[in-house]
């Protein structure tokens, strides 16, 4: 009989920090109901989390818990993503939480243990656990779209996200359990040795399995046709939370999808490639155009964020460990963008959840418009900053793996959603401003742009800045 | 295939159960409708009505403490029925298992979820703190 060891909990140090943290936020709630101190602890354990992940080297890799998870480089690098991010939320929610009435330490343990969930999901080796950390972030992460209970559209993004989360989860257990019942295990790499040695090729209902699978993972990360809670629940969310859903929760499902195509279903890429090319040319297409027609500037980085679902896939789709490894520098230069741009949002307050309230913002506050201007040509895919180098890499391995046709695609898909990005940038340099002059920004909030700005240049300048940390599974 | 046939057997016995006393009813029972009696609900309440008013959640509270009981017991009993063979390391796990559980209990303790008077009339908290909402 095999029990856990220290060895095991060693390998999850990481998640043991987080979750430490959130039980003491719980423990001590109706004290620091009012005060900065969740706030503190959250951020204290994130640079914990941070410094022991970074401390182990990137090629390490060891199993733990009869195998069922992995510490490697690809779950170090989704992990520090992972703590980056809910350090850079945390930041940008201090403010917001203390004027409004939403709980703090409630949020800020939500936010904590959806992040322990982030963490599990990149070092999962097995269909199980995975599907536990999953569940784990989207428990928290219904909970967190409703935390302001007085307000009704917070109550139907919730609802609206619990009701397709649940029903996207439950087809990617059907999804699993016919895995298994074809594989008889659920360990990746047992699912891909049972696969090599199958005889004949994939049958119907391995086919099915695959794509519930594949499925529930695409609604995770909001690919079309999974697409459809994003919106509603981007907008009806407060802004932070929207933030930590585009950022973190993406890159989660992200990270859970590379592994399982490359390790589990790899001996199957053909049928995986096919689904994530379709996934992948629907998303960029359908957000990139729907975009544009928006003027809640939530809903609007809602199907930017689609799109940029798309372009990640784009590298899974091409089945190799390069195809991999440009999924993840996607994902982590798309973390730092979009969060940059959601920290503006959250920045300005109600006037910038508008498009038009970004009208006449150069004049008013220059440092905060060229701030904006970074991201939004950042996720336009400009050179010189983090989202060329990202799309260069995802188009370079869909043009690798002779997907010409998607390349072609999302290369047109970009100039549409150009127009969408320079839409707000035209507004905030060449329109009167209409509405008074934005409050200072909080300090917290400006080091977390700061943050967000400088890995938006910094990958856009040094194009190898991730080359060394992007170990595919 | 013999296992199965114990699922069809039981499958074919209630269904003709159930279409039996269907159709035995309707077939033999005396028929008094009225307007009442054709809703599609008859059970004693009015089957639409607008929400009037509010509802307290006390109830829906106890319920999901309750939940948390319900999955210790779910995890306690087959702990121990190995007790034995898990030896040490078997009793800290549960320890740790129930500790974590125990800080949920703690933390609605804490927060007044256990406090019936004053929440059901007013939804004021009775414990002297700030409402959060």
């Amino acid at each position: 009989m095999n029990g856990v060891t220290l060895t095991d909990l060693g390998l999850l140090l990481p998640e043991l920090i987080l979750l430490g943290a959130a039980l003491v936020l719980l423990l001590t709630a109706h004290r620091t109901r009012t005060t900065s101190v969740p706030t503190v602890v959250t951020l204290l354990a994130a640079a914990a989390a941070l410094w022991v992940t970074g401390r182990v080297s990137p090629d390490a890799a060891e199993n733990g818990f009869g195998g069922m998870l992995v510490a490697d480089g690809y779950a170090r690098f989704f992990r520090l993503l992972s703590a980056a991010g809910l350090a850079v939320v945390t930041l940008f929610a201090d403010r917001r939480l203390r004027e409004t009435d939403i709980p703090r330490p409630e949020f800020q343990t939500l936010l904590l243990l959806a992040s322990v969930g982030m963490m599990l999901a990149a070092s999962s080796a097995d269909l199980l656990p995975l599907y536990l950390a999953l569940e784990l972030i989207t428990i928290c992460a219904y909970v967190l779209v409703g935390i302001r209970v007085e307000r009704p559209h917070a109550n139907e993004a919730a609802i609206k996200y619990f009701l397709s989360g649940s029903f996207a989860s439950a087809l990617m257990l059907l999804g699993i359990s016919l895995i298994y019942g074809l594989t008889g295990t659920t360990t990746f790499d047992g699912i891909a040795t049972a696969l090599t040695a199958a005889p004949e090729g994939a049958s119907p209902l391995l086919v099915g399995g695959i794509g519930l699978v594949v499925g529930g993972l695409a609604f995770k990360v909001a690919a079309v046709p999974f697409h459809a809670w994003a919106p509603d629940t981007y907008q009806g969310a407060s802004a932070p939370v929207a933030a930590f859903l585009a950022a973190g929760s993406k890159a989660a499902g992200l990270a859970a999808l590379g592994r399982v195509v490359v390790t589990a279903l790899g001996p199957e890429s053909q049928t995986t490639a096919t689904m994530l090319v379709a996934l992948a040319g629907l998303s960029v297409v359908l957000g990139s155009l729907v975009a544009a027609a928006q003027t809640d500037m939530k809903r609007l980085l809602a199907y930017s964020s689609i799109a940029h679902a798309g372009f990640a896939l784009m590298g899974v789709a091409s089945g190799t460990k390069e195809g991999a490894a440009a999924t993840m520098t996607y994902a982590a230069f798309y973390v730092f963008m979009t969060l940059g741009a959601f920290g503006m949002v959250i920045a300005l307050g109600e006037r910038g959840e508008r498009v038009d309230g970004y009208r006449g913002l150069a004049a008013q506050r220059p440092g905060a418009a060229a701030t904006m201007l970074l991201f939004l040509l950042a996720l336009t895919g400009i050179p010189l900053t983090a989202g060329f180098t990202a799309k260069f890499s995802v188009i370079r391995s869909a043009v690798g793996a002779g997907r010409i046709e998607l390349a072609v695609l999302a290369v047109l898909a970009s100039v549409v959603a150009a127009f969408v990005y320079m839409r707000v940038a035209v507004g905030m340099y060449m329109k009167e401003p209409t509405e008074p002059v934005p409050a200072r920004f909080a300090p917290a909030v400006k080091l977390a742009l700061a943050v967000a700005a400088g890995m938006t240049l910094a990958g856009g300048i040094f194009p190898g800045l991730l080359d060394s940390w992007t170990v595919s599974p | 295939m013999n296992e199965y046939i114990g699922i069809v057997a039981g499958i074919l016995l209630a269904g003709g159960i159930t279409a039996s006393m269907l159709i035995l009813s309707s077939v033999l029972g005396k028929k008094n409708p009225t307007p009442e009696k054709l809703e599609p609900f008859e059970c004693g309440k009015e089957p639409f009505s607008l929400p009037m008013g509010k509802m307290a959640v006390s109830f829906y509270l106890t319920a999901i403490l309750f939940i948390l009981f319900d999955v210790e017991v779910i995890f306690l009993y087959p702990w121990a029925i190995v007790y034995r063979e898990l030896g040490m390391l078997g009793l800290v796990e549960v320890c740790v298992f129930v500790g974590i559980l125990m800080i949920g209990f703690v933390y609605a303790w804490a927060n007044g979820a256990l406090e019936w008077a004053g929440q059901c009339s007013t939804g004021q908290r009775s414990t002297g703190q700030p409402r959060r909402d």
